[in-house]
C-alpha cells in the first residue's frame, strides 16, 4: 500500500511503486485534469506540484511521491481563483486547453518564487511546457497579469 | 466530398425550422433534409428534449427560461464552442454566459455535416444561426405581445426577457415558451445590422476557458464510463506491414494486463495490423506493450526512405507534365519564348499533427450497436466507416464528442475509433485505447511532403506567365479518390484575383504514391503550396526589379485586395523600411479568408536569424470574435514556425525516424516573435479562421531572409540558427 | 622525493581546472545525502602520497581529459548557464538554467524531471538523487577548455569547488561521477571504464597533477 496525499486528501493505493504518479492520479484516483502528453518529461502537460515544485508526473515514480504533498490543477485553488487561473481566463489563453493544467502549475511556481517575473524569468520557467496551439504570447501576458493580481491580493499563492 | 463542397451544400440545402414542443420547451434547429416540414415534436421527443437530451434541436429554451445550445461541431481550440453561443446570444437576446452549452453526438440528419475541418463551422452556419436566433426572438415577442394584447412593434427583447416598451411590462422567455411553441414562425425576420451588435464582434471571455484552467474540461482521454478497461496497441512500424506472430508471455506477466491479441485497424481502404494489450490502467497497458515481442511481416510494399521520396519527386517534375487542374492562356509557350524567366523547385516536408492530446478513443461494442466516446473531428465519417466495416446500421454507431486536445486534421480520421471498436469487440467490454506519443509520431497520418516546380517569365517589370507543377501525395487517395484526376487542392492558397490579371497560368498535379498515410494538416495543401507559390512570386518580383508588395498590388487589382495591401503597408511600415532591412511579404487565401503576413528578421549576434516581428492582416469578411481570430493567427504562426524551421517527419527503410518531442521538436515559449494582428472590417461573407492564418508565414519568413541575406530558401524546414 | 600533500598549495592557483571538480562536488553532495561519508573515509584513511613524475602525470591526464570532455561529464559542465544534452552535446532542450545552487530555477528545477534513478526508456531523463550543475559561484566549466586549462582548474581550490587533494582523490568515487557510467538507455559511456578512469585520475594526482603544455 502506498500512501499518497493529493490535494490535501490522503489515498491508500495498492499500486506498483514504479508506476508514474501521472497514472496513479489519473487512472487510480480519477483526477483527470493532469494530462498525458509525451511520457518522457518533454512537454510538461503532466506537471503537478510535489512539495511545491513543478514536477513532471509522467516520470515521477509513486515511490518518490509517497507520503509527500501532491497538488494537481484540481487542487490549486478553491474556486478557479489562483491568480494564474484568473489571469488565464482574463486573457483567453486556452485554445484546445489540453496543456494548460501543466502550464498553470508551472506558472504558479514561477509566481511564488518570482512574484514580479520579467519576460526572461517567464522564458526560464515556462520553456518546459509545450503548447501545440501556440498560446505562448498569451501565457506570457497572463503571467504578467497574474503577478499584478497576486500583488493586489497580498501576495498569496 | 471535399470540405468546401460540404460547406456549400450546408448553406444550399439547410433551412431554418422551429419545432415547438407542446407545453415544455421551444426547440430550434436547422435541418438538412429539404423535405422536412416544421412539426410539433412527439411527446416522447418532447420529454427527452426537456430532460436535456438533444432531439432535433440546436437550441432549446425551457419553461424556466434556460437556454441550451447544442454545439454540433468539434471544439478543438478554434473556439466554436464559444462563438456559436456568441452568435445566438446576439440575435436571441440572451445572456451569453447564461447559455448552457453541450457537446453532442454525431447526427448528420439533425445537424448537417459535423466535419470540423476546412475552417467551416462559422462560415458554414452563421447565416442560419443568426436567422434561427432572430426568428426565435420574434416568436417570443409575438407570444408576449399576444398575451399583453399589444402590437408586436411595441415590444422588444433583452437578456432573455420580452419588454413592453410603453408600460415597462416584462416576461422572461420561459414564461412565453408554451405560447411561442404554438405560433407560426415569421418567414423573414430582420437581422441586426453590424452596427447594432452588442455581443458579436466583441472579444469577450471564452466560455470554454474556465473549464480548461481547473481541470474540469473532459477531453477524450479523460472520459470514463463504468467498466472501462484500458488498452494500447503495438502497431507495425512499417506503415502497411502485417503481424506475422507475437509472443505475449512477458506482457501477460505485467500486473494489470488482462488480454493480448492481434487487432486490425482500417486506415480508409487499407488495413493496419497490430497487437493490442488490454489492462486495468493505461500504464499497465503501456508496460505490457513494452514487454511484447512481435514479428512483423513487411513484404509486398516499398520500404521508402526520405531522400528517395524527394529524388523521385524531382525526377517526376523534370519529366512529367502531370494532370492539369487549371490552365489559362499558354504559359508553356510564353515561358519557352521568354528571355527573363525562372525555373526552380521547392520542397516541403512531411509533418505530424502532434496534437497535445495523444490520439485516443473509447468504444463499447454491444453486438447490435457500438457506442464511441472520443476527441473526434468528424463523427459522421466515423459512423460511415464503422457501420460499413461492421455491416451495422449507421444510426447504431453512436459517436459522442468530447473536447479535443488539438485536432489539426488528424482527428478527422476514423482509424483510431475503429481500432477501439475492434478491441472492444474482442474483449466484450468498453475500452479506451490510448496511443503513446511514439505511436502518434510513428504511425501518422502525416501532411504529405510535396515538391513543386515553379516556372515563370517576366517582361517590362511584370509577370507574363506562371506554370506550377506539384508532385506529392493526394490525401483523397486514402479515401478511394480517383487516381486519374488532378488533386483539386493543387492551387489551394493561390489568390483568385491573380487569374484575372495574369493572363497565362497553369497548375498541374503529378500523381505520386507511397505507402505513407497522409491527411489534412492545418490549412492542408495551402500550407505547402503557399510556401512555393508565394516564394516564387517574390523571386519573380526581384527578377522583374519590382518591390514585392508593388508586384502584388499590380496584379491584385480588386478593391478588397487593394485595401488589404494598404493595411499591410500601413501597419508594418513597409514603405519606410530600408533596403535589405529584412522584410518579407506573402499573402495566401484558403477557406474563404485571405491573410497577409509581413515578417521582419535580423541577424543574430550569435549567428543565424532572429524573427523580430510578424504583422498579419486578416480579411475573413463578417466575423464573430476578433479575439478568437487573433488567437487562431497567433497559434498558426507558432505552428508555422515549427513546420518551417524546427521539425519534419522523415522515413528510413519504410519507418518513421522521429518518435517523440525530443526528436520531433516543438516551438517553445522561447521561440516566439512579436506579433501584430489586424482584421479588416467589411460585410463580405464570413470566411474560415482556424487555418488561413498559417500558410503565408513561411514564405514571408524566407522572403524576409532573402531580403536580409540574399539567400533564397527553397526547402523546408531549414535551420534558422545557421542561415 | 615523497611528500605528503594536504592542500594544493604546491600548485599554482592558475587558470583552469575543472572536470574533476564538478564530479567531486557531486560526489561530495551525494555522499552527504547518501550517508556514504563514513565509507569514503574508510576507503581513503591514509594521506595521499605524491611522487612527482611530470611525464607520467601528463600522460595520465590525457586519459582523464578524454573522460571529462566526454558528453557524460561535460554536458553538466557547460560554458554557459544551460546544461548540454545528448552525445552531440547540444544545448539542453527547453533551456533549463543553472540557478544559484546549480539545481535549476523557478518551475524548471533539475529534479522536476531528473528523478533519483534513471527513467526507463531512451531519451528519458537520466537520474541521480543529487542531479545538478555546479553552482553559480563555482561553475567548474569543462566545455571549451584545453587539457592545460582543465588540469589547472581541477587543482585550483578556488575553481574546483574548494577541494583539497584528499577531496580530489575521493571525488573519483562521487555518486554523480559514477553516474556517468550508468547514463541511462541509449547514451554512450565515457571512453573508458570507471576503474580505468579512476586509475588515471589517481595517477595524475599522485604524480604531481602536472598540467599539459597546451
Amino acid at each position: 500500500m502506498i500512501n499518497l496525499n493529493v490535494n490535501r486528501k490522503s489515498y491508500q493505493l495498492d499500486a506498483d511503486p514504479d508506476m508514474p504518479l501521472l497514472w496513479a492520479i489519473r487512472d487510480l484516483i480519477g483526477l483527470t485534469g493532469t494530462k498525458f502528453g509525451c511520457g518522457v518529461a518533454q512537454c510538461g502537460a503532466c506537471t503537478v506540484h510535489l512539495n511545491g515544485e513543478a514536477v513532471r508526473s509522467c516520470v515521477t515514480k509513486l515511490s518518490r511521491a509517497a507520503g509527500q504533498n501532491v497538488v494537481t490543477i484540481e487542487g490549486l485553488s478553491a474556486d478557479n481563483n489562483h491568480p494564474a487561473q484568473l489571469a488565464w481566463n482574463e486573457e483567453n489563453v486556452p485554445q484546445c486547453g489540453y496543456c494548460h493544467s501543466g502550464q498553470i502549475m508551472s506558472a504558479a511556481v514561477l509566481l511564488r518564487e518570482k512574484p514580479e517575473p520579467t519576460d526572461q524569468d517567464i522564458d526560464d520557467a515556462m520553456a518546459g511546457n509545450l503548447c501545440r496551439c501556440g498560446t505562448y504570447l498569451r501565457i506570457r501576458k497572463a503571467i504578467h497579469l497574474a503577478a499584478e493580481l497576486q500583488k493586489k491580493e497580498g501576495g498569496t499563492t | 466530398m471535399s470540405v468546401s463542397e460540404e460547406v456549400e451544400n450546408l448553406s444550399r440545402r439547410g433551412f431554418l425550422r422551429i419545432a415547438g414542443i407542446a407545453g415544455t420547451a421551444l426547440c430550434l434547429g436547422i435541418y438538412m433534409s429539404a423535405d422536412a416540414e416544421p412539426r410539433v415534436l412527439t411527446e416522447d421527443e418532447a420529454r427527452l428534449a426537456n430532460a436535456g437530451i438533444a432531439l432535433a434541436a440546436w437550441i432549446i429554451i425551457n419553461t424556466n427560461g434556460k437556454v441550451t445550445l447544442i454545439c454540433h461541431r468539434a471544439e478543438m481550440g478554434q473556439g466554436v464552442y464559444h462563438s456559436i453561443a456568441q452568435i445566438i446570444a446576439e440575435e436571441l437576446e440572451v445572456d451569453l454566459y447564461g447559455i448552457d452549452i453541450q457537446l453532442t453526438q454525431g447526427d448528420e440528419k439533425k445537424y448537417g455535416s459535423q466535419l470540423t475541418g476546412g475552417s467551416s463551422t462559422i462560415r458554414g452556419s452563421y447565416k442560419n444561426l443568426l436567422k434561427l436566433s432572430a426568428t426565435a426572438r420574434e416568436v417570443l415577442i409575438m407570444a408576449a405581445a399576444a398575451r399583453w394584447k399589444v402590437p408586436n412593434t411595441e415590444c422588444y427583447a433583452e437578456t432573455g426577457n420580452v419588454i413592453h416598451k410603453p408600460s415597462g411590462k416584462k416576461l422572461h422567455y420561459g414564461e412565453l415558451v408554451e405560447d411561442a411553441a404554438k405560433l407560426t414562425a415569421p418567414k423573414d425576420v430582420k437581422l441586426k445590422a453590424r452596427s447594432e451588435y452588442k455581443v458579436i464582434g466583441k472579444g469577450n471571455h471564452r466560455r470554454d476557458s474556465p473549464l480548461k484552467t481547473n481541470g474540469e474540461a473532459i477531453f477524450g482521454i479523460d472520459k470514463r464510463i463504468p467498466g472501462l478497461q484500458f488498452a494500447t496497441v503495438e502497431r507495425n512500424p512499417r506503415l502497411r506491414g502485417k503481424v506475422k506472430s507475437f509472443d505475449a508471455t512477458a506482457a501477460l506477466k505485467v500486473p494489470g494486463v488482462t488480454r493480448v491479441f492481434k487487432v486490425v485497424m482500417g486506415v480508409w481502404d487499407t488495413d493496419r495490423e497490430g497487437v493490442a494489450v488490454v489492462a486495468t490502467s493505461t500504464w499497465a497497458a503501456m508496460q505490457g506493450k513494452k514487454a511484447l515481442k512481435v514479428e512483423w511481416d513487411d513484404t509486398g510494399f516499398e520500404h521508402l526512405s526520405t531522400p528517395e521520396i524527394y529524388s523521385r519527386q524531382r525526377e517526376l517534375l523534370k519529366t512529367s507534365e502531370g494532370l492539369t487542374l487549371t490552365t489559362q492562356g499558354d504559359p508553356t509557350g510564353i515561358i519557352a519564348q521568354a528571355k527573363d524567366k525562372l525555373d526552380v523547385v521547392y520542397e516541403t516536408p512531411y509533418q505530424s499533427h502532434s496534437c497535445m492530446e495523444p490520439v485516443n478513443c473509447i468504444a463499447h461494442y454491444q453486438v447490435d450497436k457500438v457506442e464511441i466516446w472520443g476527441p473526434v473531428q468528424a463523427p459522421n465519417w466515423i459512423q460511415d466507416y464503422v457501420s460499413k466495416k461492421l455491416g451495422m446500421a449507421r444510426e447504431n454507431v453512436i459517436v459522442n464528442m468530447t473536447f479535443l486536445g488539438g485536432g489539426f486534421g488528424r482527428k478527422a480520421m476514423p482509424d483510431y475509433p475503429y481500432e477501439a471498436v475492434m478491441v472492444s469487440k474482442e474483449i466484450g467490454a468498453p475500452v479506451q485505447v490510448v496511443w503513446t506519443r511514439e505511436d502518434d509520431a510513428t504511425q501518422g497520418p502525416y501532411r504529405p511532403g510535396i515538391s513543386y516546380r515553379c516556372e515563370g517569365a517576366v517582361e517590362n517589370g511584370g509577370i507574363t506567365a506562371l506554370k506550377f507543377r506539384m508532385a506529392g501525395q493526394n490525401n483523397d487517395h486514402w479515401r478511394g479518390g480517383d487516381n486519374g484526376k488532378a488533386n483539386r487542392s493543387t492551387s489551394e492558397g493561390f489568390l483568385k484575383p491573380y487569374y484575372q490579371s495574369i493572363k497565362n497560368i497553369s497548375f498541374s498535379d503529378i500523381p505520386f504514391k507511397t505507402p505513407i498515410p497522409t491527411s489534412f494538416w492545418r490549412s492542408v495543401y495551402a500550407s505547402t503550396n503557399g510556401f512555393a507559390y508565394e516564394s516564387f512570386l517574390d523571386e519573380l518580383a526581384h527578377k522583374a526589379s519590382k518591390d514585392p508588395m508593388d508586384l502584388r498590388r499590380q496584379y491584385l487589382k480588386d478593391e478588397r485586395s487593394q485595401r488589404l495591401l494598404d493595411k499591410m503597408e500601413e501597419v508594418s511600415g513597409w514603405k519606410s523600411r530600408k533596403k535589405n532591412d529584412g522584410y518579407g511579404v506573402a499573402i495566401t487565401e484558403c477557406f474563404a479568408s485571405t491573410v497577409g503576413h509581413i515578417v521582419k528578421v535580423s541577424k543574430k549576434s550569435t549567428g543565424g536569424i532572429h524573427i523580430d516581428k510578424v504583422w498579419v492582416v486578416v480579411d475573413c469578411g463578417w466575423y464573430v470574435n476578433p479575439d478568437i481570430i487573433k488567437a487562431q493567427v497567433e497559434g498558426s504562426i507558432v505552428m508555422a514556425i515549427g513546420a518551417a524551421t524546427i521539425h519534419e517527419i522523415t522515413f528510413k527503410d519504410g519507418m518513421v525516424e522521429q518518435r517523440n518531442f525530443y526528436d520531433y521538436k516543438m516551438p517553445r515559449i522561447t521561440d516566439i516573435p512579436q506579433m501584430d494582428i489586424h482584421i479588416m472590417e467589411n460585410d463580405e461573407n464570413a470566411g474560415g479562421m482556424g487555418e488561413p492564418g498559417l500558410p503565408a508565414f513561411a514564405p514571408a519568413l524566407t522572403n524576409a531572409i532573402f531580403d536580409l541575406t540574399g539567400k533564397r530558401i527553397r526547402k523546408l524546414p531549414f535551420d534558422i540558427t545557421t542561415v | 622525493m615523497n611528500r605528503i600533500i594536504r592542500p594544493l598549495k604546491n600548485f599554482r592557483p592558475s587558470k583552469s581546472l575543472i572536470v574533476m571538480g564538478v564530479m567531486m562536488y557531486l560526489v561530495a553532495l551525494m555522499a552527504f545525502g547518501m550517508n556514504h561519508k563514513a565509507e569514503l573515509k574508510k576507503e581513503h584513511p591514509a594521506p595521499f602520497i605524491i611522487k612527482k613524475d611530470s611525464v607520467a602525470s601528463v600522460k595520465a591526464f590525457a586519459a582523464v581529459y578524454k573522460v571529462l570532455m566526454s558528453p557524460r561529464c561535460m554536458n553538466c559542465h557547460p560554458s554557459g548557464d544551460i546544461p548540454l544534452q545528448g552525445d552531440d552535446s547540444h544545448l539542453h532542450t527547453m533551456f533549463p538554467k543553472r540557478g544559484l545552487e546549480g539545481k535549476g530555477v523557478l518551475a524548471m528545477k533539475c529534479a522536476n524531471c531528473h528523478q533519483p534513478t534513471n527513467t526507463p526508456g531512451v531519451h528519458t531523463p537520466p537520474g541521480n538523487p543529487n542531479w545538478h550543475l555546479p553552482p553559480a559561484d563555482m561553475k567548474m566549466v569543462f566545455q571549451g577548455k584545453t587539457p592545460r586549462q582543465l588540469a589547472q582548474q581541477l587543482i585550483d581550490p578556488k575553481r574546483n569547488g574548494h577541494k583539497d587533494m584528499q577531496k580530489l582523490v575521493e571525488h573519483a568515487d562521487d555518486g554523480l561521477v559514477l553516474a556517468g557510467w550508468t547514463p541511462g538507455e541509449g547514451r554512450t559511456l565515457p571512453p573508458m571504464s570507471h576503474a580505468a578512469f579512476k586509475k588515471a585520475w589517481l595517477t595524475w594526482l599522485s604524480t604531481g597533477a602536472y598540467a599539459p603544455k597546451k
